[in-house]
Formats: structure tokens, sequence, C-alpha cells
């Protein structure tokens, strides 16, 4: 019996031919049974670490192992044991669900006599019984997402990738999906690698969470050690005039450190035990123009505004 | 987090015949093929036309015999097998843009898997329109003159030439990124070859440099050997080659064929495999 992670991730690095590094040399390992979040903002390098470890973009250097298997060098073992939902629809839509469900059954090469009965239970968990014999071609976003999650599952796979699952969909699908992943990781000790901006869902699902910015991970653990490393609480200003030079003023006035942050004229500065009071008026006190001042609870949105934003404190 | 046993690593991997992932895909290619009747039957209007109308049309203005028709019903050939693969390698684009092709990437099959899946439908269905072309002309009187080693030229001929064909198909697709990039190129691979290539007269009858050109075209030689199968007639295999064994030079062109087809084929999985993967 083979012990390990079920994702092994060691120096993958991207770059495409344009020159454009999408991929700086990340590492990382997924324990089996594990929900992995990788959190970023566009062209963080989420979807091209997706793409190297699914064979559908070729690593410029470094290493990833799936259950085991090498990607590069035992591409067909590896690739047997995933299976990923890509970030845009990716189907044959003239075709009905259940030949798209059952193209995917024959080439991640399900016995025959296997194909029927799983397709059957697969449609019944994901209720697909009313859509499953139209073409994808009739169904709305949803429904075709969610035909794709269960399609991902077919396979019985032990790694599944899931890029921005619920991207584009409207608030009501989105929850019904985030219902359906969570189910997923009942499954057999599947274990998920999930890209997405929305932070909600990645708190909700992961038990760990990396967060990307410009290729490479510049935070990884749980969302509560993610939350710690920025403090339980926060104190929020609001400012008028330059965001940055009031952050320099606070900085000045020992206020702020450097993990505090602006977004738009919002100065988002860790409370370190002091108030919001004591804040504004230290920020008064330095000519900046203070509209609002509240102490409140740092949130995963907070750390990934942190960890992804520019760092205005060293720009001031 | 404690590290727990693998399943994956002690789930047994047999391995799979190649045929398996090729009989998927392939009939996925004809199920999506189906669906679009246009892919069936558009590519075999012109051939028709040329075949059926323009021919007999031409025999009459221009006072040739029967003969005629009969040159120009094989030479028509040379027009719906490129017409028709560069149709199916269009879905080599649909697929890519707004298909299933990154699922088929990401699945564990030999990429080359993919490529065949698609030839052997391009295969079938240029087949299927070769028949269709022939029962029309047959139909509407016109003669052949085959016998059983003849109609065995002519299969193994339209069969390759369909092979290398499909390949230039799919090689294209791979390496333009819009639909309608690919189709402007279509006419210098399907259509300027077949005016050249002994369609409509023998390539004899063009100039000098132009019939040293068309000898080197994989089509003259396709045309030539069908002509040689289904009419008995081995012109075209003499203004290529110049002997006097038909046999022999029959042999040579189909060589020739063989190694278009097999060069093309080898040129358009790799192609696909190094385009595909980003």
């Amino acid at each position: 019996m083979t012990n390990g992670p079920a994702i092994e991730v060691q120096g993958l690095r991207k770059v495409f031919p344009s020159g454009v590094e999408a991929v700086s040399g990340v590492d990382f390992a997924v324990q089996p049974g594990e929900v992995f979040s990788l959190l970023g903002p566009n062209g963080a390098g989420k979807s091209t670490t997706i793409g190297m470890l699914t064979g559908t973009v070729a690593p410029t250097e470094g290493s990833a192992r799936l259950a085991g298997f090498d990607v590069a060098t035992e591409p067909l073992a590896a690739r047997r044991t995933s299976s990923v939902l890509f970030q845009d629809p990716v189907v044959d839509r003239p075709l009905t669900g259940r030949r798209n469900l059952e193209i995917h059954a024959r080439l991640w090469g399900v016995p025959s006599r296997e194909i029927a009965g799983r397709l059957e239970e697969i449609v019944e968990a994901f209720t697909l019984s009313d859509l499953i014999e139209r073409p994808v071609a009739t169904y709305s976003g949803g429904e075709r997402r969610r035909l794709e999650i269960a399609r991902t599952l077919v396979s019985e796979p032990t790694v599944l990738f899931l890029d921005e699952p619920t991207v584009g969909l409207d608030p009501r699908i989105r929850l019904e999906l985030l219902d359906v992943m969570a189910r997923l990781r009942e499954r057999n000790e599947m274990t998920l690698l999930l890209t997405t901006h929305y932070l909600d869902e990645a708190e909700r699902l992961s038990d760990r969470i990396a967060i990307m910015r410009a290729g490479r991970i510049v935070a990884s653990g749980s969302a509560r050690e993610l939350i710690a490393g920025l403090g339980e609480q926060l104190l929020e200003l609001r400012v008028h005039g330059d965001p940055g030079a009031s952050l320099a003023s606070l900085a000045r006035a020992g206020i702020a450190g450097r993990d505090a942050f602006a977004v738009g004229s919002t100065l988002i500065v860790p409370a370190r035990g002091r108030g919001a009071d004591e804040a504004r008026a230290a920020a008064a006190s330095t000519g900046a123009e203070v509209l609002s001042a509240v102490q409140r609870r740092t949130t995963l949105d907070d750390v990934y505004l942190w960890l992804t934003g520019d760092d205005l404190a060293d720009a001031a | 987090m404690a590290t727990i046993a693998n399943p994956a690593a002690d789930r047994p991997h047999p391995r799979r015949s190649i045929l398996s992932p090729v009989a998927t895909l392939a009939r996925r290619r004809s199920q999506l093929t189906v669906r679009t009747p246009r892919e069936l039957f558009v590519p075999l209007l012109t051939p028709i036309l040329f075949a059926l109308v323009i021919a007999p049309a031409l025999k009459q203005a221009l006072h040739t015999s029967a003969a005629y028709e009969s040159f120009i019903a094989v030479g028509t050939i040379g027009l719906l097998v490129p017409l028709n693969t560069m149709f199916a390698g269009l879905s080599v684009i649909v697929d890519r843009e707004a298909g299933a092709q990154r699922e088929l990437l990401a699945a564990p099959v030999p990429r080359p898997t993919l490529v065949l899946g698609n030839l052997a439908v391009a295969f079938a269905v240029t087949a299927f329109q070769i028949t269709a072309l022939i029962v029309a002309a047959v139909a509407r009187g016109i003669p052949f003159d085959a016998t059983g080693s003849g109609i065995a030229w002519f299969l193994a001929a339209s069969a390759m030439f369909t092979v290398g064909m499909y390949g230039a198909a799919e090689t294209l697709a791979s390496r333009v990124p819009e639909p309608a990039e690919y189709i402007a190129r279509v006419p210098a691979i399907a259509i300027v070859p077949w005016f050249l290539g002994g369609s409509l007269f023998p390539i004899a009858a063009l100039p000098i440099g132009l019939a040293w050109f068309a000898r080197f075209l994989p089509i003259t030689h396709a045309l030539a050997l069908m002509r040689y199968g289904l009419l008995g007639e081995a012109g075209g295999l003499r203004d290529i080659w110049g002997m006097a064994s038909a046999q022999t030079m029959a042999r040579l062109s189909l060589l020739v064929v063989a190694a278009f087809a097999a060069l093309l084929t080898a040129v358009s999985v790799r192609t696909f495999a190094r385009s595909a993967l980003r």
C-alpha cells in the first residue's frame, strides 16, 4: 500500500511562449480526502496550475504527482486518477447529457458492464433525470454546470479539480452547486482542488487555502490560520484624499504596520489592541481627514485583499 | 493532517487497447457529424454537379466522346476528397473553441487517438460520398470499365489520398486559431491542386513547367491511379512516369500516395499534440 499526498507539486513553473510567466515555481501537497483551494485574482496562475496538473498545459519546470503518478512521465496513469471541471463550458452541446456522461465513462476506462448503473446513480444524485436525454444545447447555464460536475464523478476520480466552478452563475444556482460540492467530499475519500475567487466558497468548502498572487503562493493554511495572520480585529477607516499618504501618516504615528493596506479610500489596519477612536485621533493628528472609523472582525476577504493587493505601505 | 492510505495507488491500471478509445472518439465524432447534415451533403454538391451536369455539357459542346464523361467523373473525386476532409477539419476548430476538446485532452488516452478518431469518421464519410458520386454517375449512364484488381487499385488510391488530405486538414486546423482563417486557406489546399492534378484534362496538356510541378502533387498520382483502376486506362500514369509497364507505374504512384498519407498523418498527430497543449 502506497502512502503519500494525493497531489504533490514541486517547483512548478510555466512560462508561455509569449514570455508571460503565469506560474513562478509553486510547491504544495494535498493529502488524500483533503479539500484544498487556490484563491487569487484573475491572472494569478490558478487555472494554469490546474492545467499543468491535468495535462492540458505543459509545465516549463518542476514536477507534479497525482496519487503518486508523475504527470509528465506517467501521464495516462495520472490522468486516469483525476477528473476536471473546467472554468469554461467544455461539453458537446449537440449531444445529449447522457451521451456526454457515457463518453467520459468510456474514455476513463469504466468497464462497459458498469456504465449504465453508474450513470443512473449519478443522474439520480444530481437530479438530472428530466434533462439527461435532451441535447446539452437546450440546457440553462446552471443545468449545464450540474451536468459537468456530474460528469467528473462518472469515473470515480481520486483527485477532482474544480476550476472556478460557480463563476458566472446566478446566486441561487451557485448556492445549489455549493451544496453539491459540499457533498462531493463525502464520496470515497476524494481529494478536491478548487480554484475560485469567491472567498465564501473557499471558506465553506476547504480544509486548507492557498492564496496566489502573480504566479506565486503567498500564504497557505486553514481559513482560521490565515485570518489569525492579520489578527482577529481590524480598524476600518474611510479617509478623504490620498489613501497612500494617510496610510503613511498612520504608520508614522505607530498605528499602522506593514500589514495595513488600502482598498480605494478605505484603510484597513489590524487593531492590535487599539480602538477605532484612537486610530481616528491619530490619523486626524497627521492631517488626514477621516470620514468614518469602525472596528470589526477580520474576515477571509481582508486576508485576500491584503495578500493580493498593492502594498501601499511600501509605496508610501 | 495525517497521511492515509492512497486508494488510487492500489487501483489496478490495466493496459487498454488503443482501439477502445479510438472507437469511442469515432462514435462521438460521427454523432456530432450526423447532427450537422451539411457536413455530409454540401461537399458532395459541386462534384456531383461537375460529374453529372458540367461534364456532359462539355462533351456536347466540345464534341468529345463518352470517355470524357468518365474521365471527369473520376476527376471530381479529386475535388470531393479535399472538400470533404477540409470540412471535417473545420470541426476540429469547433471542438477546440466551443466543444469538448479540453475534456478529451484531460482523458487518460494517448493524444494520437483523438486525431485517429476524427480520421476514422472523415474516412467513412468520404467513402460514403465517393460511393454516392459513382452510383449517381452510373445512374446517369456514364461508363466505367473496372475489373476486380482495378477496383482494388481505385480503393487503395482513394483511401490513401483521403487519409493524406485529412492529415493536411487536421494539421491546418491545429495551426490556425480562427475558422475564418482556416476557410481562407481551403482553396489553396483543396482546389488549386485539383485544377493542376489532371482532373479536367491530362497533365500533358499543361505547359511544361506546370506539368512537372503536377507530377509532384499527390492528387495527380491519386487520380491517375483511380482512372487506371476504374477506367482501365493508364494514360495518366504514363504522363507522370513515362514507362511501359502500367503495373510498375501504378505501384510507384501508390507508393507516392501512401507516403503522402503516412507523412501527413504523422505531421497531423504531432501538430495536434503540440498545439493542443498550451
